[in-house]
């Protein structure tokens, strides 16, 4: 419960990428708590709803929102890459981003207030691996590679193998995430995004899907889904995503969907909103991306 | 509307215009001061409160933690306060618990240090031993009486119960049961509300400190005299020992009536201790938790009518969750008893009002001050009636709606400035509402077709607040106000009526330049403060412009002739008169005190008469649009026609009407208490969710001004709480005509909708969500 304790905290900052590989494998070493700072703007709520911390255990923060490596968007064929300390204002206003990935720029008008906007990243949403995340369903959509480095060298993980529980993750606690790489559909494919919150903007969600599809003569043939808030890690829903790619569209009705969102997620109850809500939610949001594609 | 730089001719008539705020330039620039701005006295620290953990229990012990280093952190506890009481309606309540705590952060142990760091580790070393007892969590089971959790004190409440207060309300046949049996119609029906927290953009503050003349105190508040009554009871001090001003308040919505009454006895008890001034000032889930909320209620109505409609008798319980300890819980009960029957003529009626106790933390005021709760159950009510009697609820509150002439339900006979049938009217006009039902109704079942998920609704509410204190309150109060002349023509007003954002400041000007002559760039208005102002009574009750409003327009005026006289009598410009006057006088003061109008006559034993010198009057229709997959309800657009008697200030008095109804709509749809074993679980303003300016849906607004001749400035009433009153059951009537889902049950959340959708909820199934 207190923001007093940032003033006694070490706030540092490093050269460039080599020097922050190498500056956290050696706190990781040594045993010292340490914490990236990109945003910010999870870990600053954070610091202000805990218990105040005894001196000898306050952790060394890396600013790193300002190194140039971890910042920008980049358009390579087809091969979208977004630095993980780049900016949701950043994004929004990018033309790669309008252009080929409008799901990432309609996502991240949704996050937050601007002044959020103009300082959370996706780094950080990927980091902190709340489950409401509304960014790493966005990236889950687009089975999204993310880029890990460390003393080590350079490794990507798929979305869908990085998250292992509610907080925990395949990343080593000396990996920085580097990147968000995206192989991004054909421009024609179909994307949706759908926020539930409590109210029209700066809510968490109870409920959002982000989802992209591929449709080739009445069939999916690449479909990406990611929803937030109805589990304890961003949900990917496979049986919903296998039902997609496997049965043509118009073979596809409500029934069968709202048994593979059943089977794919069990939502609870806590201070936002219900299980029951959740999964009607969930469903009624799935059918209406289902719909987008015409189905049947 | 007048531009608000536009050049008026010096003392040219401003009432009626849209001037510049005076206090918007500071708040814009930032150069306002709030309590937190205030430069650091000179050795001054920081307060912090310890907590109860749980909602009910005997404190065993207190415990300091040796390994800590206590040598530079003030401690204060029950054993340190004179009298261990503060000050309101039936003083049960403690500043410090003692012995027992009778509700979750209920003030234990207050601590003091120059290092905010240290102060919050030595909240940390302070350990609690508290032996848990089983605690009443709600209405149901504080009613029914088998765990007696609060003790009356002398003349208060009844004994050996959780009652707080009750009170009958009755009017024509002794039987009305009797007089139900004889009605073609009878339905009846509960309807209840729940909590919501005022959420002031600025949390409560204090900064005290102490010197020879006794306790000085600066905070936010709305009452500087009800905190000036508290200090003195809890130091035992002479009244001129005690100092209080408010400073710039941001914000209070009845939040920051009783409540600062405590933080400030806490600040000081940690200042006399300590010798220095100590600032206390709360962040956001301290105040959601500690604080006062808006008291939960559950409303159980039976009505009987003729077979055309025509309402014949109200059968009413009215309950209401006081939480652990009275605060302001008898006034806040009898307000919402004295709205409960709406706006319409009843010829008979048998209503009773009671308040339990529970092991809660206290609620107390809140804009509406019981009025919304009860109106809410009474316009969900008659939209009910109106469904089971087959017609549009429009038709059927119009038929049925008070008209000048009419009695109340207490007999009050309504004399003057009654203007419901004409906002009814206007309301239905503005928003072409029959035609707009019938378009709905079409466009729905064109949607429907489509298969489309989205449905429009259209409803209405009627409704009225009483201005001012209720019953004999104002006579007993004698609120004053004064008015200085200052040298070079200029005047200042001395009042207690605080500016906490909603315009004092400029509609007194306004008033007193009108009255005068004088214009209101030459008007001063002084800080609220015990020391400087007359007691013109609390900030609270739609009182302000309506009372102490007359009162300082009686006082501007006196100046005003008494200059004119000079003026006259030995000429020059009014400056020139103003300064010989206080040549010859050394000060020119009128000291002016309210005086209801004549006619008004109130029995507190019988609870019969005149509730209020007049009412204010309002109709709300609300269009929506309510997704039937999400359940999320979408208020497009709301239609206001309100009676303010005059509009002093046209666009701050609309923005009370819609400020007030965006309030309305989010206790309606998004604010929820969420409570777990009489914890709060989403004190923070991420998790206790108000509406934005995206989810404000677009206003149309009309300002019907049906003037109320004691008023000020030509018939002013009161109307700061009149919006908090309508919006919900408006917003409600349209959810059903969307869904034809008919909500009984605040908040209209897309969960509770939901489950409704499913039968899950039945109408009368859940009251009061504490789990």
């Amino acid at each position: 419960m207190t923001i007093a304790d940032l003033s006694s905290m070490l706030f540092d900052r490093v050269r460039d990428l080599s020097a922050l590989c190498t500056r956290v494998g050696e706190l990781s070493d040594e045993g010292i708590p340490f914490v990236l700072l990109a945003g910010g703007t999870d870990w600053m709520v954070e610091q202000e709803m805990r218990e105040p911390l005894a001196s000898d255990v306050f952790p060394t923060v890396i600013d790193v929102s300002q190194m140039g490596e971890l910042r920008g968007i980049r358009l390579d064929g087809d091969i979208l890459r977004i630095g993980a300390a780049t900016r949701y204002l950043e994004m929004r206003r990018h033309p790669a981003v309008l252009e080929r990935a409008p799901l990432l720029e309609r996502m991240a008008r949704d996050v937050g207030a601007i002044q959020i906007q103009a300082r959370g990243t996706l780094g950080g949403n990927i980091a902190t691996g709340s489950p409401a995340a509304d960014g790493v369903a966005a990236l889950a959509a687009f089975d999204a590679l993310v880029v890990v480095k460390s003393r080590r060298g350079e490794r990507h993980i798929p979305l869908s193998e990085l998250q292992t529980g509610y907080k925990t993750s395949t990343r080593a606690p000396d990996e920085i995430i580097v990147a968000i790489e995206i192989y991004l559909p054909s421009r024609n494919a179909t994307w949706f995004w759908r926020k539930v919150g409590t109210r029209k903007a700066q809510a968490i969600s109870k409920v959002a899907l982000a989802a992209i599809a591929e449709v080739q003569g009445g069939q999916v043939v690449r479909c990406g889904l990611g929803m937030a808030s109805v589990a304890p890690v961003t949900a990917l829903l496979p049986r919903t995503r296998e039902l997609f790619l496997s049965t043509r569209l118009d073979a596809i009705d409500d029934f069968m969907i709202d048994k593979c969102v059943e089977s794919d997620i069990q939502p609870i109850t806590d201070v936002r909103s219900t299980g029951p809500y959740r999964l009607h939610v969930a469903k009624a949001v799935v059918r209406e991306f289902a719909r987008s594609l015409g189905a049947a | 509307m007048t531009a608000p730089n536009e050049k008026e001719p010096k003392s040219a008539g401003v009432v009626g215009k849209s001037i510049s705020r005076s206090d918007g330039v500071a708040k814009v620039l930032g150069t306002a001061r709030y309590v937190d701005d205030l430069p650091a006295l000179p050795g001054e620290i920081h307060g912090a409160t310890v907590r109860s953990p749980v909602p009910r229990g005997r404190i065993r012990s207190v415990r300091f933690d040796p390994s800590f280093d206590w040598s530079d952190v003030i401690v204060v506890q029950a054993s340190d306060v004179p009298v261990n009481v503060v000050a309101l309606i039936a003083d049960d309540q403690p500043v410090l618990a003692a012995k027992q705590v009778n509700h979750a952060y209920e003030p234990i142990v207050l601590l003091a240090c120059a290092d905010r760091r240290k102060l919050t580790l030595a909240k940390l070393a302070v350990h609690l031993d508290i032996e848990p007892l089983v605690p009443v969590l709600d209405v149901a089971t504080a009613l029914e009486g088998s765990n007696v959790v609060w003790t009356a004190p002398a003349g208060f409440g009844e004994p050996n119960t959780n009652v707080v207060k009750r009170y009958v309300l009755t009017k024509g046949e002794v039987d009305v049961d009797a007089e139900l049996a004889r009605c073609a119609h009878v339905l009846s029906g509960a309807y209840s509300t729940h909590h919501q927290e005022q959420l002031y953009i600025e949390p409560q503050g204090v900064l005290s400190w102490w010197d020879d003349d006794g306790v000085h105190l600066v905070g936010s508040m709305q009452c500087p005299f009800y905190v000036h009554k508290a200090l003195v009871k809890a130091f035992a001090l002479e009244p001129h020992q005690v100092d209080v001003a408010q400073a710039v308040t941001g914000g209070g919505f009845g939040g920051k009536e009783e409540y600062p009454s405590i933080l400030a006895i806490h600040a000081a008890l940690l200042s006399r201790k300590s010798g220095r001034p100590v600032r206390m000032i709360y962040d956001r889930t301290e105040d959601i938790e500690a604080t006062t909320k808006r008291h939960p209620c559950l409303c159980e109505i039976t009505t009987g009518c003729d077979a055309d409609g025509t309402l014949r008798v109200l059968k009413m319980r009215v309950v209401m969750d006081a939480g652990a300890y009275v605060t302001l819980t008898p006034v806040v009960l009898s307000r919402g008893l004295l709205h409960a029957a709406g706006t319409y003529r009843w010829p008979n009626v048998f209503m009773e009002a009671i308040a339990v106790a529970t092991n809660t933390p206290p609620n107390g005021a809140f804009r509406g001050f019981g009025a919304p709760q009860t109106i809410w159950a009474i316009e969900r009510h008659m939209d009910a009636l109106a469904a089971y009697l087959g017609t549009d609820p429009m038709v059927l509150k119009r038929k049925n709606v008070l008209v000048e002439g009419d009695t109340t339900a207490t007999g009050q006979l309504l004399r003057t400035s009654v203007s419901s049938l004409e906002c009814l009217d206007k309301g239905s006009s503005a928003s072409r509402y029959v035609e707009r039902r019938a378009e709905i109704e079409k466009e729905n079942r064109r949607r429907a077709q489509r298969g489309e998920r989205k449905r429009l609704g259209i409803g209405a509410s009627i409704f009225m607040h009483g201005a001012g204190f209720t019953g004999s309150g104002e006579r007993v109060l004698q609120g004053k106000a004064a008015v200085d002349l200052l040298p070079g023509g200029r005047l200042r007003i001395r009042t207690a009526s605080t500016d906490i954002g909603q315009g004092t400041e400029t509609v007194f000007r306004q008033i007193a330049s009108d009255a005068c002559g004088v214009a209101v760039e030459d008007i001063d208005f002084a800080v609220p403060s015990t020391k400087v102002v007359p007691n013109s009574g609390p900030t609270v009750a739609s009182r302000t412009v309506m009372v102490v409003g007359s009162v300082v327009e009686a006082c501007a005026r006196e100046i005003g002739d008494r200059v004119k006289t000079e003026q006259v009598e030995q000429g020059g410009t009014f400056a020139e008169a103003a300064d010989r006057l206080l040549v010859k006088e050394g000060s020119v003061t009128a000291l002016h005190q309210y005086e209801p109008p004549p006619f008004v006559h109130w029995d507190d034993e019988a609870y019969k008469g005149d509730a209020y010198p007049c009412f204010a009057w309002m109709c709300d229709v609300a269009e929506v649009e309510v997704d039937l997959d999400t359940f999320e309800t979408d208020v497009k657009k709301l239609y206001l026609i309100g009676d303010v008697g005059k509009a002093i200030h046209p666009t701050m008095c609309k923005g009370q009407l819609e400020g007030g109804s965006l309030q309305a709509m989010g206790w309606a749809l998004f604010e929820e208490v969420v409570w777990k074993d009489g914890l709060i679980q989403n004190p923070r303003m991420t998790n206790y969710i108000i509406p934005t300016a995206l989810d404000a849906p677009v206003f149309d607004t009309t300002l019907v001004e049906c003037p109320f001749p004691y008023g000020p400035g030509g018939g002013a009433k009161g109307i700061g709480e009149l919006p908090m009153d309508g919006g919900a059951p408006a917003i409600a009537a349209a959810v059903e005509h969307a869904t034809g889902i008919a909500v009984h049950h605040l908040p209209l959340t897309p969960e509770r909708l939901f489950e409704a959708s499913l039968g899950r909820l039945s109408p009368t199934s859940t009251f009061h969500p504490a789990a």
